[in-house]
């Protein structure tokens, strides 16, 4: 298990209902990972519709996760 | 210094010419207005220049000061001629020195259309068969780019000089950079809550024209976050209210409309004119084709959106090998994806944060001011009070499906052919004459509270894919609200080889645009 911090953006902040939380994982992968956020929060996006970001910098995602690592889902927004 | 004079004499420009050089000049730009041998279809032997000396002295001055503070010019001086001249002989003199080029060139034009349009000088003809006739030499009265205002300069009131002295005091701006703004074009699209800011802020600074692009009126929801406006003003094209204001806030800059949203067909032609575009709508459809039109004619592009607290900024500078809109969201995505400030709601300073941050970002490329080498999307966070900037591997983006020119040339043919989707009708009686099957796409709560004042079948947009084996053979016409949800199920359908749908452009709010407008 490692331990992960989790940054929301835009609509996922609203479903999570918070802009972010540390998180203990065992998921081996980012999409590993969001799936298991997705039932854990109620996500309606899928992770097509995202981008991600590891500690700053955009990530595929078939990344591994690690230990203590920053990760941020960032949607697409429209307004303006 | 003396700008104008009048001569009743033949004079040598040589000598007008030396007094405009100058160490700082980089360009010098002459315009001479001749005699010549007909008019309109008559042949002229000569003719006669008669001024009203006083007056056209007074307005002659004007206009060349006019024209140094709003293209920012170092020098410039203008001779008209008076009494009898032959065919040949120089009738006016215009001699602009500058930094650069472009602005010496306009402030050139500038000065000859309004010497041709507001000086008190008449010439009389004298024609081969003996006759003569007077001709005010206004009389030749045409729209030029820096009249497009002309309903709302306010010219009996004394002429404003702007005073940008707070910002060329910065070492990298100077006067060498105010020239650059004052010879600058920058096209803002969506005159919203990004753009009001935007438009301000530019306007203020000097830049020599604004292009706005705006088709929705102003609606009363607008108010919170659109800073342009106020409460008489609901109602209005936004476009206009918007070119008012900065008349009104900056009288020499040059403001051109644009009263519909830009399309496939046009895009491209109209980022040609300008050096710059901030996208500033509420639109995922227009971003994506302002990023197709930015990355194929090589204009810069400032790209911002808002979602609640939060707003996102990219800069694409559609430079070789710099990553773009599709680098980071390759696809459009569909309505509902992206949260909209109508769906979603949105605390108005944090459109202005935004906005401001495009002005800046705009300013700077305009300024050549010092910025990241990198690329990167910027994440905002106004609840929290923090920012994270992260950087764009083009590499990984449309680099891997042909790069962004390939990509984005794809993408605009594809929005081409569709443009045949989209239908506009005055009303809907219209669209019914022209044997269309209306198909309203639209939730039940929403039909209720706003019904068409037609007879139309409903089949709410979330299921009309499942259903569209029930809809009709024949011409259908969705509609929805705004053209958005009907123009993404009428594209979904056809790509299951329903080409007989189409979508109304602009939806319900384009029909009764005063009264049942939906806020942008």
């Amino acid at each position: 298990m490692i331990t992960v911090t989790l940054q929301y953006y835009a609509q996922l902040r609203e479903q999570a209902g918070s802009s972010g939380e540390q998180l203990t994982t065992s998921a081996a992968s980012l999409r590993e990972l969001y799936d298991e956020l997705r039932v854990r929060h109620g996500f309606t996006l899928s992770a097509d519709a995202l981008k991600v970001a590891v500690n700053a910098q955009f990530s595929d995602w078939g990344r591994a996760v690690g230990e203590g690592d920053t990760i941020v889902f960032i949607p697409p927004v429209a307004g303006g | 210094m003396k700008h104008f004079s009048l001569s009743s004499t033949a004079f040598d420009p040589a000598q007008l010419r030396r007094a405009l050089q100058h160490p700082g000049s980089g360009g010098f730009c002459t315009f001479e207005g001749w005699v010549r041998n007909s008019n309109e279809g008559r042949e002229v032997d000569g003719l006669e220049y008669e001024a009203y000396a006083e007056l056209a002295m007074v307005e002659g001055e004007r206009i060349v000061e006019e024209a140094i503070a709003r293209y920012g010019i170092i020098a410039a001086h203008c001779v008209h001629r008076t009494g009898q001249l032959k065919i040949g002989e120089l009738a006016v003199w215009i001699g602009v020195s500058s930094a650069h080029r472009d602005e010496a060139f306009r402030a050139c034009r500038y000065i000859i259309d309004e010497i041709k349009h507001r000086l008190p000088i008449w010439k009389k003809e004298h024609y081969l068969d003996g006759d003569t006739s007077w001709v005010a030499c206004a009389h030749t009265h045409r729209a030029h780019e820096h009249e497009h205002l002309q309903a709302y300069e306010q010219t009996s009131e004394p002429v404003f000089v702007p005073d940008y002295s707070r910002q060329t005091r910065l070492r990298d701006v100077g006067e060498a950079g105010q020239a650059k703004l004052a010879a600058a074009r920058v096209l803002v699209i969506g005159a919203g809550g990004l753009g009001c800011p935007v438009l301000t802020y530019l306007a203020g600074a000097g830049v020599g024209t604004l292009g706005i692009v705006d088709g929705d009126r102003l609606d009363a929801s607008n108010l919170h976050r659109q800073t342009l406006y106020d409460a008489r003003d609901i109602g209005e094209l936004k476009v206009q209210l918007a070119a008012k204001r900065i008349a009104a806030l900056n009288p020499t800059v040059t403001v051109q409309t644009f009263a519909e949203p830009l399309h496939a067909g046009n895009v491209a032609d109209v980022f040609a004119q300008f050096d710059l575009v901030v996208e500033c709508t509420d639109d995922m459809r227009s971003r994506y084709l302002c990023n197709d039109a930015a990355v194929l004619t090589g204009t810069p592009l400032i790209l911002a959106s808002i979602y609640q607290y939060e707003g996102q900024l990219q800069v694409v500078t559609a430079k070789p090998g710099a990553p773009c809109l599709r680098c980071l969201w390759p696809q459009q995505p569909a309505p509902g994806v992206a949260g909209t400030c109508v769906e979603s709601g949105v605390l108005g300073p944090v459109a202005g944060v935004l906005g401001a941050m495009q002005a800046t970002e705009a300013l700077k490329l305009l300024l050549d001011l010092p910025r990241p080498v990198d690329h990167a999307l910027l994440l905002v966070n106004l609840l929290e009070g923090s920012s994270q900037r992260l950087p764009i591997d083009s590499a990984q983006g449309c680099a891997l499906h042909g790069g962004c020119i390939e990509v984005a040339r794809r993408a605009l043919t594809q929005a081409l052919e569709e443009r045949a989707v989209d239908l506009a009708f005055d009303d809907f009686d219209e669209a019914i004459a022209a044997g269309y099957t209306l198909i309203d796409v639209r939730e039940l709560d929403e039909i209720s509270a706003q019904p068409l004042p037609v007879q139309a079948r409903s089949l709410p947009s979330t299921q009309i894919e499942a259903l569209a084996s029930e809809l009709a053979l024949g011409r259908v016409l969705l509609v929805c609200s705004t053209g958005r949800r009907s123009g993404h199920a009428a594209r979904s359908l056809r790509e299951q080889g329903m080409h007989n749908v189409h979508s109304l452009a602009g939806g319900i709010a384009a029909m009764h645009p005063a009264r049942d407008h939906v806020p942008g």
